[in-house]
């Protein structure tokens, strides 16, 4: 039933611009995540593992067969694009019959297949809207509508999240989980940790056209707990917070200002420092007036993984 | 197979068109040779003493709206469109992402763009045709000179959208190319002199409207401008061809190519 997405050194470039370069990777069931920051080339392999692009150099298959103009597998290729883009005038429920009647769908079994993928997404009450209507999450909604409506063995979700309000977020979540659950290969691509560790415990490091690594959360998160982070706090008092503070094995290194009210702190147990803080502060009764972590993203790991 | 997914791309696209926002305008535009005989007509009741030839009227319509600009724009903005529209909304993977040949997706939307168009323009050159020639229904070179008419505009339809269609595979500036094609090259080189006229579609075109001796001089004068006409069965044979060549040339493209869009 599941198919094998399967990459083998694959490089793309864009004129002189480079894509992705020696790609060689192999997704089977489950969720995977393609985890990078913007620019990082996860939706140029999308566009390369739904045929949308051709590798320049290398192999890309999918169930041991070329995915280039290869029409009959987009039967089992479900793709959802990043960009927020559609056909204004239809209403989502001819945006769906149309699309499935292109699968060579009857036109009872479109509307259907339609009205189904409707439900699933939570959007049957907004199928005869005009889409120019829809607000940003249904549009969302929508988009991965027409992605599921043929019930692919595949699915490919560029930035599913992208854009997207805490329920709206929690909803498309859920939805990708129930498709997992039914034995397929799902890939998701995106640029904050946190949705992709809601989502999977399978993760694939992306960064300028490389992959950095590949693996579970722990074995990511191991990597990304060996790079100090490092926290700033604004507090009325910050030395008191300091001293407190530094005592802990969580805390590298303490350092002040250079505003008056501001302390930096270094760690590389950043779960281990955040249990901390909080107890810290209630216990001492100081007042908080900011916490930051300004490397507490993917790039800061991104750019400590390649050594920068 | 193929024909069956050129179908379905074709009732997809046929929705998308007659819904787009820019049919009203073109729409619109069509129907100004059917205002202009409702004036003219109108005009004529009013004015018993001045007699209206409604076919010669009707053959200017023809050449120098019909066939030299409302042809050529429909054409140029509809067969353009048919694939840089999908890539300047970023909506072109919902069609390249369908179990379906690439060469569907042009033909599809050519044909569904093309009978859009032919219904504009044929609808609106019918029902001018009636207006201006009312109680002049039964001369016979009248019908000859609309069936000819009718089908110089509907192998104008499809052999330009079939190159714009094919032009717009490739260019990003296709319509900005269209413009100086159609409007440069189509409106200027028809009338240079000898075998140099052969090398627009125009030249074809008004070699199939009616010949010296068919209708009246005031027509001929204007359609036979420094035309050296082709015998009009070849003039056909040449629009056909060239219409399947773009076509052709356009699946080719659109199979080949890459497209990416703009960030």
């Amino acid at each position: 039933m599941s198919l094998v997405l399967k990459a083998e050194k694959i490089g793309k470039w864009y004129g002189n611009v480079l894509g992705l370069s020696d790609v060689t990777i192999e997704i089977g069931p489950g969720i995977t995540g393609l985890l990078g920051p913007n620019g990082a080339g996860k939706s140029t392999l999308l566009k390369l593992l739904t045929g949308q692009l051709r590798p320049s150099i290398g192999r890309l298959t999918v169930d041991g067969r070329p995915v280039w103009n290869n029409t009959a597998l987009f039967r089992r290729i479900g793709f959802c694009p990043e960009q927020d883009a559609f056909y204004d005038e239809v209403t989502g429920d001819e945006f769906l019959t149309g699309l499935l009647r292109l699968h060579g769908y009857a036109e009872a079994e479109a509307r259907r297949r339609a009205g189904r993928a409707l439900e699933i997404v939570e959007l049957a009450g907004g199928g005869d809207r005009l889409i120019r209507g829809y607000s940003r999450g249904m549009r969302q909604r929508i988009k991965i509508a027409q992605a599921i409506a043929h019930e692919p063995e595949v699915l490919i979700l560029d930035e599913p999240l992208s854009g997207l309000d805490p329920l709206s977020k929690r909803k498309i979540i859920r939805l990708i989980k129930d498709y997992r659950s039914e034995g397929r290969t799902v890939v998701v691509s995106s640029h904050v940790l946190p949705e992709i560790e809601a989502l999977t415990r399978s993760i694939v490091l992306i960064h300028q056209g490389k992959i950095l690594a590949q693996g579970d959360i722990p074995y990511i998160r191991e990597l990304i707990d060996a790079h100090p982070h490092v926290v700033a706090v604004r507090s009325a008092d910050p030395r008191r917070l300091g001293s407190l503070l530094v005592a802990d094995r969580a805390v590298q290194s303490v350092s002040y200002g250079p505003e008056e009210n501001l302390v930096t702190f270094e760690t590389r147990q950043r779960d281990r420092f955040f249990d901390l803080l909080p107890r810290v502060v209630a216990e001492s009764g100081l007042d908080l007036e900011e916490i930051t972590s300004p490397d507490d993203n993917l790039q800061a790991v991104f750019d400590y993984l390649v050594g920068k | 197979m193929a024909e069956g997914s050129i179908f379905r791309v074709f009732v997809f696209a046929l929705r998308l068109v007659r819904r787009a926002k820019k049919m009203r305008v073109f729409a619109v535009l069509s129907l100004l040779p059917v205002l202009l005989a409702v004036i003219l007509r109108l005009n004529a009741v009013a004015s018993p003493g001045r007699g209206l030839d409604g076919l010669a009227v009707f053959g200017n319509i023809i050449v120098a709206f019909g066939l030299q600009f409302l042809v050529l724009i429909l054409a140029l903005f509809y067969g353009t469109s048919v694939v840089s529209e999908e890539i300047e909304g970023k909506t072109l993977t919902y069609l390249t992402i369908r179990p379906l040949p690439k060469k569907a997706v042009i033909l599809g939307k050519y044909a569904a763009s093309a009978l859009v168009l032919l219904v504009l323009v044929l609808g609106s050159t019918l029902a001018s045709f009636f207006i201006l020639n009312l109680g002049r229904l039964d001369y016979g070179p009248a019908w000859s000179f609309l069936g000819k008419s009718l089908a110089a505009l509907a192998l104008g339809v499809l052999g330009y959208t079939a190159f714009f269609t094919f032009i717009g595979t490739f260019l990003k500036k296709s319509v900005l190319f269209g413009f100086f094609f159609s409007f440069g090259w189509e409106n200027i080189v028809q009338y240079f002199p000898g075998s140099t006229q052969k090398l627009t579609l125009m030249h074809y075109l008004k070699s199939i409207l009616p010949g010296v001796g068919e209708t009246s001089p005031s027509v001929l004068q204007f359609l036979m401008f420094r035309l050296d006409p082709s015998p009009a069965p070849l003039a056909v044979a040449v629009l056909l061809g060239l219409t399947a060549v773009f076509l052709a040339l356009a699946c080719r493209v659109f199979s080949r190519k890459e497209y990416l869009f703009e960030e």
